[in-house]
Formats: structure tokens, C-alpha cells, sequence
């Protein structure tokens, strides 16, 4: 086997055999939830469809009506491994069933890290990629559950590397039209996944023209040899032809909502999410409501979540890759490819920068710009690598691997620290959970920190207590229950006044949930929590009685 | 000379770039050991937690009060005692002689400026007992404010016409700390006022009313004021407004009354459609 398809199927089989063994802990998320359940209505339409083709239609508005903000394709692929590993196997639960989709798709970007890493900077760049991505606690915390976010990024950098080796010279079994094709079918599965994907091709498409930009550089350079066309002189990749032509289609052959009323429900989706609902968010002990937000919130969060060492090889990945760009465009750097190099640029930049913009909702830490965590990535595996070479080029591996190693040590450190609240987790720049709970950033989201709570609740509630689960939704409580992780016996409550048992979750924007709980329980003394470096992320009330 | 040595150090060449971002990261990644290693022990452990609550159940006295810095160490409700009350921030220590701060001083972050508020209103400060990672030091105020009474204490003898609303003491969030208020609430369409007519009593030097919107400010406007009645006479009046988010009082300078027993009155009055709650405290200081 190849050294870069041996590096990328092992870091592959690592993130996949991590992610699912690291996953029972973590706890399910308020869109997770929705998702989990749409995954099972979604994985009964196709049998009905193969047995009854002529049904499909009236069985695709039904059963995949849940859930129609996001598009079909990931909850296809969660429903299909929901269905294999829980259903037909008996091996998982549900929840961990649909996960395993999710989890295929994060050991997907870690081969594709890999493999680009590997492209860029040799075995040391395959190696050094996924780790610099996976390292990070939020991007780890993503690989577990069944949301949508991690398998977004994964396909939008799917969609780029294929559109990289569409339009560079042709190496490998895949020709260059056939990576072409290849884009246009991930960009539809990216489509098929969350709308964000949208902006890839424009994306791409400002790399393409930002790279024709040459200066003093005489050669094309190795990436515009690939499946190019020429229109009146001007050139253009045919990848953003297949991506315009089949983007759409996988869309919508992913996506059964949309075989009625397409064009309606099109519009539909996108209003929904161009009229968001800005969701309240900490941000330095105020809370982000209305727009405009602060510009610097992404960058900031940014600088604050990613482990320090790592942030620091990131940076120095951007500012290497400028350089590279200038030396290339004053004819100093012949061998540098300014098209990838753009490419790479702007993928990492860009996600960043557009949530910056002050109209853009703020809420959700990183994952609204994970897309251009791998491009950091990349950028990052490529300075350290080339760190090592200058320094020691007769033995850059040791370089790279004592650079790597102090950069490595503290992030897998942090991963496994705020395992499993990946959303409470923040560097030591901030320092870490208690750091950042003084600062009054966002402690954190969705409700999944329940989980942690779950067998005291089990060992301790009253029977048939009713519980107040706030932001973890009544869907998650019963999937919880279905699975075998929450007594079956336990009801669910709607809000404190008919509840015997309240789990808080610490939103700052919340509070006042939490101290109607003290006036309706007639306690301000919690029986139980769950904290992250002494920072409390879920603290239980009961009722006298209800908590033996 | 000087010339040939700017020119071998500027432009930077390749290498000394290479050098900055290994220093760089080999600096980060041995601080970020250094932090990780470091954490456990600058964060109090159960037997910490256990020990400050022997103490506490063993000296707090009525009148006692804690105080968290930093403000998030909340795990602090799950170790206490129940009967002692937490102070959400500096600002209001109505009814409380002696403070126990509990700060976690190596914390991350720092212990924030609640303490050196604390002091500047104390008039002695023990030695702090430190138990752990965690450090607990009494302070006497100076100056307590004890009430004679307040209105949320005495709404159960009161006599309410509730105008249509709901009256009821609670704990709502008011600028995002827990506050203790008579909460009216207009369910329906609102019929008038809400008035409370509290048992004639003393009204002590100086009344203190507060009035504020609570519950989801997503629900909509409306705006409501509470107006002090004394012996029928408006003497104070606190409005709650959808974009004012104070706990200040309004207050009335009650030493030019006679000393005597006085009929008080509070009524909120929404204006228009109201759906939040109205949080109200009066308090009488001696």
C-alpha cells in the first residue's frame, strides 16, 4: 500500500474506533435530538419507496416530514447506520446507531487530511493534519454526535480537494474531468447536508481568479493543468460546471421533501435560515441578542478554544502561506502553486471572516466555522514540516516530531480533559472552563451535559418523578429512556411549576429558569451536578422527597 | 559593517522564520502542560468543599450570608447548608451583619472584585482560614442595613386586590441575579392595578422601593411602575421599563414623619398590555 493511503486509512480507522468508543458519554444535543428522530422517520421512506415505487411520492412528504430546516443527505446516512447497527444488528442503541454515521464522516476528514496533508508536505503533512484538527476539543466533541455541522466540514473539504485535483495535473487513477464530476456529486452531498455549503462554490470560484493572478511568475505552476476549459481566451475549471450541474441534482435526489413543490420548498428552506432567529450568546459578560454583533467574536473564540501550541502552528501556516503567494507572484518562487495556495488561504479565512460579519448570527461557538478548521490545519501540518526541514534538513523528523509532540501533549490533554463537554471547553489561554466562566464567555450549548446527571437521576429520583429537562428536549429524555440510559419510569415535565426534579443547565441567558425553580421547588440548594474544572454546567433541584 | 549586518539579518531570511514558529510552539505547548498539570491543584477538591461547609455549619449564625468569588463557584449551594443565603453581588446586603467570603484564590481567572468591594464596606476582617484550595474569611460590615421589615416578609398579612394579576413572592432574574420580590403578573387582559395594603406599622427612616420587568423579553413590550403610598399620600415611585434593568431603589426619606404606625401602600400599575411579570421590593430601614 501507499504510504498516503496507509496514513489515511490509519488515522481513519483511529478517529472512527475513537469517536465510537468515546461517544456513549457524550450526551445528546437539542438539534441531536431532532435529528436522532428524523434519521427514523427518514430510514422508513426508502423500503416503502422500493416496495411501492408508485407511492413514493405521497410517502416521501410523510415520512420525511420531521425536521425539514436541514436538507437529507447526513440524516440519510444516519438513518441508513441507525438502521443496520440498532435495527437489523441489535449492536447499538439508537442514538449511538445514527451517531455512527456522523462518526464515518469524521474518520472521512481524517483521511482526507491525511491524504491533502500528505500532498502538500509529504508523510510528515499526512501524519500531522488530522491530528492538528482533531486535537482541538470542540472539533473533537463534533465527531460524536448525529448533527450536522462536523459532517458539513468534512464534505466541504471533500468537495475542495477534489476540486483541487480536478484542476491540477493529473496523477493517480481518477482523471482530472473525473475529479471534476467528483466535486459536483460532493458538493451535492455537502448541499444534501447543511445549507452553509452554499458558499463554496463562490469560494472556490475567487481562488480560481485570485490564482490566475501570476505576477512575475512565469510558469502555470502545478495546479491548472487539470480539467480546464478555455472561453474567448479565458480560463475556467470545469469542476464549477459539474458542480453547478450536479450540486443541485444530488440535492435533490437526497432530499425526498423536495420531490414536491421543489422550488417552493427551496425557498422555504433558505427563508428559514436567512430569517434565523439570533439565539442569546455570552460573549465577555454580555449578552449577544440583536445584531450588529462584535466582529471579533469568531477570531477571539477562535483564539480561545484551539489549544495554544496548536493555534500558534495554524497561524504560522497562514502567514507561511502568504509569504509564499508574495514570493511567488515576484517570481522568487517558481515550484509554488499560487492557485492552491489561494485555495488554501481563502478556505481557511473565509468561513471565519463571513461569520465575523455583524448581521451573521453569533450563537453556537465554533461550529458555525469549523469548515475552515481543516485548511488551518492543513496550513498548520505544512509550517511545522517545513519548520523541521530548515532547521535540521539532515534530520528534519526529529524537528518535526519534538515540535509536534509539545504541540500534541497539551491539546490531547485538553480533548480528553473536557471529554465530554467539548462545548464547555476553552484553552489555556483562557483558562480553561474557570477562565472563561470569570471572563463571562458562554459556558455552553445545547443541553447535552444532561448526560452527566443521568445516573444519579437514575439511582436517586422518586418513582415516577417528573423531571424538568430545559434545554435537553423531551425527544433526547425519551430517546435516553429507549436506549436504556434514563429509568422508564421517570415523566417528563414542562416547566418548573409541574415538575419534582429540575435540571438545570447553565445559560446565562436562562438564569431566570433556574431561580423559577427555586420559588416553585422551594430550594435553592441543588441535590447533584456536573462540573467542568469546578465550574458548574448542570446542577439538580428537587422537591423534598423526590430525591432519595 | 553596519550596513553588511542589517543586510545578513534583514529581509529575515527562511530559517529565522522557521526558528520564531518553533520557539513559538514549543513555548505554547510547555505552557499549555504546564497549565493542564498545574489545574487540579489550583481547584478545591471534595474534602476542600467539605471542609468549608463543617465550618460554616458550625459558625454561621442568623444574619450570615456567603459570598462566591469567583461568582460561578456555584458548586458552593451544593456543599453549604441550606438555611445559609448566597449574595449574588455586592450591591444589596440588606439584612446581613456578616459576610463569609469564599474565594478560590489560584483559581484561573482570579477571584474577580468582589473581595476588595467587601472590604471596603467591613469593619473587621478576620484572618483568612484557607482549607485547601478554598479560603473562607469572615467579614463584619460595617455599616449593616437590617430592615425593619420588607414588603416581600409581610405580603402574606397584606390584604391584596390583585386587579386581574397573580401576586406572589418569587425569585427572578434581574440582571441576571437571583432577586426575592413580590412578582404580579397580568395573565389576561389587564383590569387595573395591582394593590397591596400592607398592616399599618412603622415605616423606619427610609423606605426603598424597586420595580423591574421579568420573565422572556422576547414576549413583548409593556411597561408598569410601582408607586409607594404612605397614609394615602404617593411618596416614591419605580418604574419598569422593557430596556431598564436596575436593581436601584427609588427611595423615600421618611425621618421628617412623626414617628408613628403608617398605612403603606404599593400599587403596580401596568400600562397597556403587559406580559411579562413586574418584580417589586419595598424594604423599611430602621
Amino acid at each position: 500500500m501507499r504510504p498516503a493511503r496507509a496514513i489515511a486509512l490509519s488515522w481513519g480507522l483511529l478517529v472512527l474506533v475513537a469517536a465510537a468508543v468515546t461517544s456513549p458519554a457524550v450526551g445528546i444535543s437539542r438539534d441531536e435530538g431532532v435529528y436522532v428522530e428524523a434519521a427514523g422517520s427518514y430510514a422508513r421512506f426508502w423500503p416503502e419507496a422500493l416496495r411501492n415505487p408508485a407511492g413514493a411520492l405521497a410517502a416521501a412528504d410523510r415520512f420525511y416530514g420531521p425536521n425539514h430546516e436541514h436538507p437529507g443527505f447526513a440524516k440519510g446516512l444516519f438513518a441508513v447506520t441507525r438502521t443496520v447497527l440498532s435495527r437489523a444488528l441489535g449492536l447499538t442503541g439508537e442514538v449511538q446507531g445514527a451517531r455512527a454515521g456522523a462518526w464515518l464522516l469524521a474518520a472521512f476528514l481524517a483521511m482526507l487530511l491525511a491524504l491533502w496533508g500528505f500532498e502538500l508536505a509529504g508523510p510528515w503533512g499526512g501524519g500531522l493534519a488530522p491530528a492538528l484538527f482533531f486535537l482541538v476539543p470542540r472539533n473533537a466533541w463534533h465527531a460524536h454526535p448525529a448533527a450536522l455541522d462536523l459532517p458539513v466540514t468534512s464534505l466541504m473539504l471533500a468537495t475542495t480537494y477534489a476540486f483541487w485535483r480536478s484542476t491540477s495535473a493529473s496523477r493517480g487513477r481518477l482523471s482530472t474531468a473525473g475529479w471534476a464530476v467528483a466535486s459536483g456529486l460532493l458538493l451535492g452531498a455537502a448541499l444534501g447536508t447543511k445549507h452553509n455549503a452554499f458558499f463554496l462554490p463562490p469560494l472556490l470560484f475567487a481562488a480560481w481568479l485570485l490564482g490566475s493572478f501570476r505576477g512575475r511568475q512565469e510558469s502555470h505552476g502545478p495546479a491548472s493543468e487539470g480539467a480546464i476549459g478555455t472561453v474567448r481566451g479565458h480560463r475556467f475549471p470545469w469542476a464549477l460546471v459539474a458542480m453547478a450541474l450536479l450540486g443541485p441534482a444530488v440535492l435533490v435526489a437526497t432530499w425526498p421533501w423536495l420531490w414536491h413543490h421543489t422550488v417552493p420548498r427551496i425557498q422555504a428552506w433558505l427563508g428559514f435560515h436567512l430569517r434565523h432567529e439570533n439565539y442569546p450568546w455570552m460573549y465577555f459578560g454580555s449578552l449577544m441578542r440583536e445584531p450588529p454583533f462584535p466582529i471579533s467574536y469568531p477570531f477571539v473564540v477562535t483564539a480561545l478554544t484551539v489549544p495554544a501550541a496548536i493555534l500558534v502552528a495554524m497561524l504560522g501556516g497562514v502567514v507561511q502561506s502568504v509569504a509564499r503567494i508574495v514570493a511567488a507572484v515576484r517570481g522568487r518562487a517558481p515550484q509554488v502553486s499560487i492557485p492552491t495556495e489561494w485555495l488554501l488561504l481563502l478556505s481557511a479565512l473565509f468561513p471565519i471572516a463571513l461569520v465575523a460579519w455583524p448581521t451573521v448570527p453569533h450563537f453556537g461557538g465554533v461550529k458555525h466555522w469549523m469548515p475552515a478548521m481543516p485548511f488551518l490545519a492543513l496550513l498548520g501540518a505544512r509550517a511545522l514540516v517545513r519548520t523541521g526541514r530548515l532547521l535540521w534538513p539532515r534530520r528534519p523528523g526529529a524537528v518535526i516530531g519534538a515540535l509536534a509532540a509539545l504541540a500534541f501533549a497539551p491539546a490531547a490533554w485538553q480533548v480528553a480533559h473536557a471529554h465530554p463537554f467539548g462545548t464547555a471547553a476553552w484553552n489555556e489561554l483562557a483558562g480553561g472552563a474557570a477562565g472563561a466562566a470569570t471572563m463571562g464567555m458562554q459556558r455552553q450549548f445545547w443541553g447535552d451535559s444532561t448526560v452527566a446527571v443521568l445516573p444519579a437521576l437514575n439511582v436517586h429520583a422518586a418513582p415516577r418523578s417528573r423531571i424538568w429537562f430545559q434545554e435537553t428536549p423531551a425527544l433526547a429524555a425519551r430517546q435516553y429512556q429507549r436506549d436504556g440510559r434514563l429509568r422508564g419510569d421517570l415523566l417528563v415535565a414542562a416547566g418548573p411549576e409541574d415538575a419534582d426534579i429540575s435540571i438545570w443547565q447553565y445559560h446565562q441567558e436562562f438564569r431566570d429558569r433556574e431561580f423559577r425553580t427555586w420559588t416553585e421547588l422551594r430550594t435553592a440548594r441543588p441535590v447533584a451536578g456536573a462540573y467542568l474544572d469546578e465550574v458548574p454546567l448542570v446542577q439538580v433541584y428537587a422537591r423534598p422527597g423526590f430525591w432519595r | 559593517m553596519r550596513l553588511r549586518t542589517r543586510g545578513s539579518l534583514w529581509p529575515p531570511r527562511d530559517v529565522a522564520w522557521a526558528a520564531l514558529l518553533a520557539i513559538a510552539v514549543a513555548a505554547a505547548g510547555i505552557h499549555g502542560l504546564w497549565f493542564q498539570a498545574a489545574l487540579p491543584g489550583r481547584l478545591p477538591s471534595p474534602t476542600d468543599w467539605k471542609a468549608a461547609a463543617s465550618v460554616l455549619s458550625r459558625e454561621a449564625r442568623p444574619g450570615d450570608a456567603v459570598m462566591l468569588a469567583p461568582a460561578w463557584a456555584e458548586r458552593a449551594r451544593e456543599a453549604f447548608p441550606g438555611r445559609l443565603p448566597f449574595l449574588p453581588d455586592i450591591e444589596d446586603l440588606t439584612g446581613i451583619r456578616r459576610v463569609w467570603l469564599l474565594s478560590l484564590p489560584d483559581a484561573p481567572g482570579g477571584v474577580g472584585r468582589f473581595p476588595a468591594q467587601l472590604a471596603a464596606r467591613s469593619a473587621s476582617i478576620e484572618r483568612p482560614l484557607r482549607l485547601g484550595e478554598l479560603e473562607l474569611t469572615r467579614h463584619d460590615l460595617a455599616a449593616p442595613a437590617l430592615p425593619l421589615w420588607s414588603l416581600t416578609d409581610r405580603l402574606a398579612e397584606s390584604e391584596v386586590d390583585a386587579g386581574g394579576a397573580t401576586v406572589a413572592r418569587e425569585v427572578r432574574e434581574v440582571a441576571f441575579l437571583p432577586r426575592t420580590c413580590v412578582l404580579a403578573r397580568w395573565p389576561g387582559p389587564v383590569s387595573g392595578p395591582a394593590v397591596i395594603r400592607l398592616p399599618p406599622g412603622p415605616v423606619g427612616s427610609s423606605l426603598r422601593l424597586r420595580a423591574v420587568l421579568v420573565g422572556d423579553t422576547s414576549t413583548g413590550g409593556g411597561s408598569a411602575s410601582a408607586r409607594l403610598r404612605v397614609d394615602g399620600l404617593e411618596v416614591a415611585r419605580a418604574d419598569a421599563a422593557p430596556g431598564r434593568v436596575s436593581w436601584a431603589p427609588s427611595t423615600f426619606d421618611a425621618t421628617r414623619l412623626p414617628p408613628a404606625a403608617r398605612e403603606v401602600t404599593v400599587e403596580i400599575v401596568p400600562d397597556g398590555i403587559l406580559s411579562r411579570g413586574v418584580c417589586v421590593e419595598l424594604v423599611a430601614l430602621p
